[in-house]
């Protein structure tokens, strides 16, 4: 405690915890008001506090690649987009846009700052994953976008509500623009409302600590995770690791290989990461911006560290990220990038290989590495369409002293999926199997985790299926002699024939009776499977998750 | 007309104790006992303190006229997984539904993740070929051709409880139903669990989770209930109307509930008609009739409690619902919130408008039961909850806990870690010399050197400073537990008064309320037996569901009928084999409900049923109190009707108990207080009398528990012998730490 400093620890941790709360009652807010499967079902949405240049502060726990990445895009906003001085209390600004700072059209951010005394003090930001956007495909999850204009709606960081009051001829815009209008609004409103209730949480602990205590126990909050992370960054070995790990294409040049290389320099307290070994930017949509691939090596290196640190923006300034524009990882406008995740899990994978030469005991195999994200638009003769958005996982990577979890919502995303019977109720779709995928973990001392399967019929007289996926032909690897993991698979079923369907695909007309069956990947296996308990062996057999 | 069988009980089996509240309707008196629980039989030490507490308070076993039984046999079997073999039927293709959870993970930044808990392992799940629609009509008919392999299957797992969920069954049951008809025709005493019979309600993995549970605990419940019953010396439970669904796998019978035959008399029954006339050997046995808590704040006959156990699961945060919901009604403070601390968790529940909240889903290891349940919000804050400061200068709380064992430094049982109950120690507000009532001593050196190396020397904080620090840090975690608690349903905490209870709340009530703006705390007497006191004033109390998704309009109406008929006909059904007499009968209607394309539906009271206004007036009020926005435009969904059937028992008046003739102010103890060492009063809780005012900083002292009443708070005692703290005065501005 330095001498000079008003706040001890005990009030530091008051102030944190308090921080984590506020992030957490906008959480509860967010999920008990919004109204699409995205946001109610999947839990594809963050809430986070930040202080009053930008920097996270404290996260709700939901999605990684989400809450490592507002911090990125508030400070784009703050430097380049919004005039900070005119930035009022009232004010609430959206965007969704990737070249913004942003992460991918579907993902609407909106924040406010919170003043006290009339000094700002902090901002509330609420991120969701909007069920449409508009665009070429129903989800706004086009898989064979060549351009940002094809992926839907672009919204520039603008003042949604100025003075508390609402914009409406933005929110007339928004309405006009994407395919289920009132889910996406009443999402928005969800995320409006969250945000207030963060803002009334951060004013409650200003009036007790004042503006320049929560300035300083901002500061202070962000160096102890700072030393948390320096810390354990200084028992690893200093050097140089690198590893390559691959996306199967594009959707667009589908014989060409995207290479995810990461060169990872340890330097005493601090690691650069060197992405410029990544392939160019992609024709297709499998590109993200800085503030994707950012959130994904940040990720890695939060994991890897077996300090205890509380995840905030401090965790962040000892990592320095090299990543020429131009790369998949780091994509020039106007390359589309609504397949975004894919780069960032593997980015992720790609870490953990070099990481895994760095802190052998610690890293597992890949995990599955993939959203398999995909959309169901039902047809009916009359009347108005339904929309399915699901996201689906597969299997945990080995760690190295335990099996990898079946169907485990790992590394960037951590999705919940969709009850068979709510689908059912709701939307003409049945889901015809859910269940795992028998032999799709990696063989290894520790066996990866196993991808599911998960079958749809169409029950409505017409539908439209988009789907964008990848590890296709790339699968999970193991590490330490352990197997790979099976690659996924998809397969339209038409009158008992099955076809294999391309895995970004937009638009596949089905109909009624057709089938779509997806196999997902599973984790891979860590260890040489010579080496593995032969009673465990046999569980494996009895129990049907690897194939006598 | 005297009643011959006057005497009440209720036991509240523990961990560690078991306690016990004797109620004799004659006097009114309440009295409490404890005795060490028996974890390998608990209801030898129910009986043991049964006897015990009739030797001290003078009555006769064959005076006990009712005993209500809470337990956590069921929750310590799953905890502790001693549970039956179970096999899982499922429509073909959804086997691994329940080990596929709903897969979204808890901790974000970990990289050796455990898997969900599957209680089922997938060599005893098996697909059974057959399809409901949602709408309840059926796509592919159950395939009864296969039913002979499936019986072998079910011989080779070594079956000994049988859990089916179908997909869809909550509209459609007639696959389950069949399914069980034709297991149990080939295997007779096979127990099998219908999921539509447990909990017919949607959502497949939820549902089939609650199927699971219950399957494995029949046969162990069954044989606690029948151990129970042996030394009640009562005929064993047969199955009650409540697996008519489906439930129970005991042999039908024709008779009903612990209550006897279906025409028997009423427990509830009022106008000095006698409880026990119609019973056969009513004179000279111990022969009372028994109830079981449940997870919703009632109880139920053994007969419901063997049939679907897994309604006792979440039983334990029951009794202190209650007794919250009794003591808002005696003290007249409808609004509480209440907050039971141990030594390893801090649970949180609510009394809004004098009413307990209840919700639909609970939460067992990981597992969910979906089942309605007392709410509560459970973080791991307690006594033994460990201090420690990480390599960034960090002092976190929590949520690591000491346990029982090792436990706290001052236990000196190998604990080397600082935790909360020492801190308190450290600080003067717990005596080292009279700790459980004199029961143990504590450490005093060994508890300040921990604090010291652990918390002190790594922050630059003398002792008293970081004892200090834990237990603002502490407080702070407990005050936003209960702020989250209320703010899910939009409540302010100004407008509720803090009920304390459980072994270590009383030392951080008064601190938790200031932080939380709260005025006032109620330190309830005996706050260690709470939860048999709440269980002794509890009512029968079963709860029946029914999923349908339809709107809520005029042309849904018929279906909501005839669903509601048939609801309410099996509530009185059951109220009637739990021998519950016509005018102690209550049967209240609800609705699950919410804007089309919501995920989660808001339980709303529907005393008028089947009229639509008002109900979609309510939803719309809840929605904006809750959620803060309502839309009277938007399409509304019903999605679940509840029946919710209460048997009332009677509730004789208590009387007030006498302070004990001794003085009140014990004496003074040195205790770190606002920054410095300082002679606090410490008052004896059970002298007290109510003309006495303590000011704060004091200290209450009782048997079994500690209280801190803070600066700035007055305490006296009011009604039912509860000790009342209130602000005296807006708090002080935040002071600084030097």
């Amino acid at each position: 405690m330095t001498a000079s400093s008003p706040l001890g620890p005990i009030e530091i941790e008051v102030i944190r915890n308090a921080l984590t709360a506020a992030a957490a009652e906008m959480d509860v807010t967010v999920w008990r008001t919004s109204r699409s499967t995205i946001v109610r079902e999947l839990l594809d949405y963050s809430t986070a506090v930040f202080d009053a240049e930008g920097n996270n502060l404290a996260q709700s726990a939901r999605i990684p690649g989400h809450l490592n990445s507002m911090s990125h895009l508030l400070r784009e906003l703050l430097d380049r987009w919004v005039d900070p001085a005119a930035w009022g209390p009232e004010d609430v600004v959206i965007t969704n846009d990737p070249y913004c700072g942003g992460q991918h059209l579907p993902d609407i951010v909106a924040f406010k700052p919170v003043e006290h005394e009339g000094r700002r003090i902090a901002f509330v930001g609420t991120l969701c994953h909007h069920i449409d956007v508009g665009g070429l495909a129903a989800g706004s999850y086009a898989a064979k976008a060549i351009e940002i204009f094809q992926e839907g709606l672009r919204i520039p960081p603008v003042k949604l509500i100025e003075n508390g009051v609402r914009n409406e001829g933005i929110w007339a815009m928004i309405r006009q623009n994407v395919r289920k209008p009132d889910l996406l609004l009443g999402d928005l409103s969800s995320q409006i409302a969250s945000l207030e209730v963060g803002a009334a949480a951060l004013r409650r602990l200003a009036t007790r600590y004042g503006a320049d205590g929560m300035i300083e126990a901002g500061a202070r909050i962000l160096d102890m995770s700072e030393a948390a992370i320096r810390a354990s960054i200084r028992r690893m070995p200093d050097g140089v690791y690198e590893f390559t790990d691959w996306l199967d294409d594009d959707g667009i040049a589908l014989d060409v290989p995207i290479r995810l290389h990461v060169r990872l320099e340890v330097k005493g307290d601090a690691i650069t990461v060197d992405l410029s070994g990544c392939s160019g930017q992609s024709t297709g949509p499998v590109n993200a911006t800085l503030a994707s691939s950012v959130s994904a090596v940040m990720f890695a290196i939060m994991t890897a560290c077996d300090e205890p640190f509380a995840a905030n923006a401090g965790c962040y300034r000892p990592v320095t990220t090299i990543a020429p524009e131009g790369l998949v990882v780091n994509a020039r406008f106007p390359a589309p990038v609504v397949h975004r995740v894919a780069v960032t899990h593997r980015l992720l994978n790609a870490m953990y290989g070099a990481l895994h030469q760095v802190v052998p005991d610690r890293i597992p195999a890949a995990y599955y590495g993939n959203s398999y994200v995909c959309t169901f638009q039902t047809i009916p003769e009359e009347g108005p369409r339904g929309v399915l958005v699901e996201i689906e996982i597969g299997g945990a990577g080995a760690p190295p002293g335990k099996d990898g979890v079946n169907a485990f919502a790992s590394g960037m995303h951590n999705n919940s999926n969709i009850p068979i019977e709510m689908i059912e109720s709701g939307l003409p779709l049945t889901v015809t199997h859910y269940r795992l995928r028998e032999g799709s973990g990696g063989a290894g001392l520790r066996r990866g985790g196993l991808g599911l399967v998960r079958e749809w019929r169409i029950d409505s007289p017409r539908a439209l299926f988009t789907a964008n996926m990848d590890r296709f032909v790339h699968a999970p690897f193991g590490l330490a002699g352990g197997g790979a993991a099976a690659t996924g698979r998809l397969t339209l079923i038409r009158d008992g024939v099955e076809t294999p369907l391309p895995p970004k695909s937009d638009n596949v007309p089905l109909a009624r009776g057709d089938r779509v069956r997806l196999e997902t990947s599973g984790g891979g296996g860590f260890g040489e499977p010579a080496r593995r308990d032969p009673a465990l062996l046999a569980r494996d057999v009895a129990m049907g998750y690897v194939r006598a | 007309m005297s009643d011959p069988r006057p005497i009440r009980i209720a036991v509240d089996v523990g961990g560690t104790f078991t306690d016990l509240q004797v109620l004799d309707a004659r006097s009114g008196t309440v009295q409490a006992w404890k005795t060490p629980t028996t974890p390998e039989d608990p209801s030898i030490g129910l009986m043991v303190g049964v006897a015990e507490a009739a030797a001290r308070f003078g009555f006769a076993l064959d005076q006990v006229g009712l005993l209500l039984h809470g337990t956590t046999i069921a929750t310590n079997a799953v905890l502790q997984r001693q549970l039956a073999r179970g096999v899982l039927l499922t429509t073909a293709g959804f086997e691994d539904v329940l080990e596929i959870t709903r897969h979204v993970r808890k901790e974000l930044y970990i990289l050796d993740p455990d898997p969900f808990p599957c209680l089922i392992s997938r060599d005893r799940r098996f697909g059974v070929a057959e399809r409901m629609r949602a709408d309840g009509s059926v796509e592919m008919p159950l395939d009864e051709a296969a039913i002979p392999g499936l019986l072998a299957r079910l011989e080779a797992a070594g079956a000994e409880s049988v859990a089916i969920c179908l997909l869809h069954s909550y509209v459609n049951p007639a696959h389950e139903r069949r399914l069980k008809a034709l297991i149990e025709a080939a295997r007779p005493g096979l127990p099998v669990t219908l999921s539509s019979g447990i909990s017919p309600e949607i959502r497949e993995y939820e549902r089939a989770s609650t199927t699971v549970l219950n399957a494995l605990l029949v046969p162990v419940v069954k044989d606690y209930l029948d151990r129970l019953a042996r030394r009640l010396e009562i005929p064993p439970p047969q199955p009650s109307p409540a697996s008519g669904g489906g439930g129970a796998g005991y042999a039908p019978s024709p008779a009903g509930g612990g209550g006897g035959a279906g025409d028997a008399p009423s427990p509830a029954g009022g106008g000095g008609r006698d409880p026990r006339a119609a019973r056969e050997g009513g004179g000279g046995a111990f022969d009372p009739l028994v109830f079981l808590v449940q997870s919703n704040g009632g109880v139920c006959s053994l007969a419901t409690a063997a049939a679907q156990p897994a309604r006792l699961l979440l039983s334990g945060p029951s009794g202190g619902a209650l007794a919250a919901g009794r003591i808002a009604a005696l003290l007249e403070r409808p609004n509480l919130v209440a907050v039971d601390m141990g030594g390893t968790s801090f649970d949180v529940s609510v009394v809004q408008g004098g009413r307990i909240g209840v919700v639909t889903q609970g939460e067992v290891d990981g597992l969910p039961v979906r089942l309605p349940m007392v709410e509560m919000r459970t973080i791991g804050a307690g006594g033994g909850s460990i201090a420690s400061v990480d390599a960034g200068g960090r002092l976190t709380v929590g949520p690591r806990s000491a346990g029982a064992r090792p436990g706290p430094v001052a236990y000196g049982r190998g604990g080397t870690e600082p935790t909360v109950t020492d801190a308190n120690l450290a600080l003067g507000r717990l005596d080292p010399d009279y700790f459980l009532g004199g029961a143990m001593t504590l450490d005093m050196a060994a508890t300040r050197a921990a604090i010291a190396a652990k918390v002190g020397t790594p922050l630059g904080l003398t002792v008293e400073q970081a004892a200090q620090g834990i237990l603002t840090v502490t407080n702070a975690n407990l005050g936003a537990a209960v702020r989250l608690s209320l703010f899910e349903k939009g409540l302010d905490p100004r407008d509720f008064t803090l009920l304390s209870f459980g072994g270590a709340g009383g030392l951080h009530a008064t601190d938790v309320a200031t932080e939380m703006g709260i005025a006032e705390v109620i330190f309830p007497r005996e706050p260690g037996t709470l939860s048999a006191h709440g269980i002794l004033y509890s009512d029968l109390v079963q709860d029946l569901a029914r999923s349908r998704v339809l709107p809520a309009r005029p042309e849904s109406l018929p279906a909501i009928a005839a669903l509601l008929g048939e609801l309410r006909a099996e509530a009185a059904a059951r109220l009637a084999a739990d021998g519950v007499a016509p005018e102690a009968q209550a049967i209240e209607l609800g609705a699950d409900m919410r804007y089309h394309g919501q995920a989660f539906e808001l339980l709303v009271p529907w005393p008028e049923a089947p009229d639509l206004p008002p109900l979609l007036a309510r939803f719309h009020a809840m929605h904006r109190s809750r959620f803060s926005y309502a839309d009277a435009q938007e399409a509304v969904e019903i999605v679940t009707l509840r029946v919710t059937a209460i048997g009332r028992l009677p509730k004789p008046a208590a009387t007030e108990p006498v302070p004990a003739a001794r003085p009140a102010l014990k004496g003074s103890r040195r205790v770190f207080e606002d920054g410095a060492w300082r002679d606090v009063p410490v008052w004896d809780r059970e002298a007290l009398p109510p003309e006495d005012r303590i000011a704060g900083p004091a200290l209450v002292e009782e048997a079994f528990a500690t209280h801190w009443i803070g600066r700035g708070w007055e305490a006296r005692l009011g009604a039912a012998g509860a000790l009342i703290a209130s602000r005296a005065s807006a708090p002080s501005a935040k002071r600084i730490a030097p």
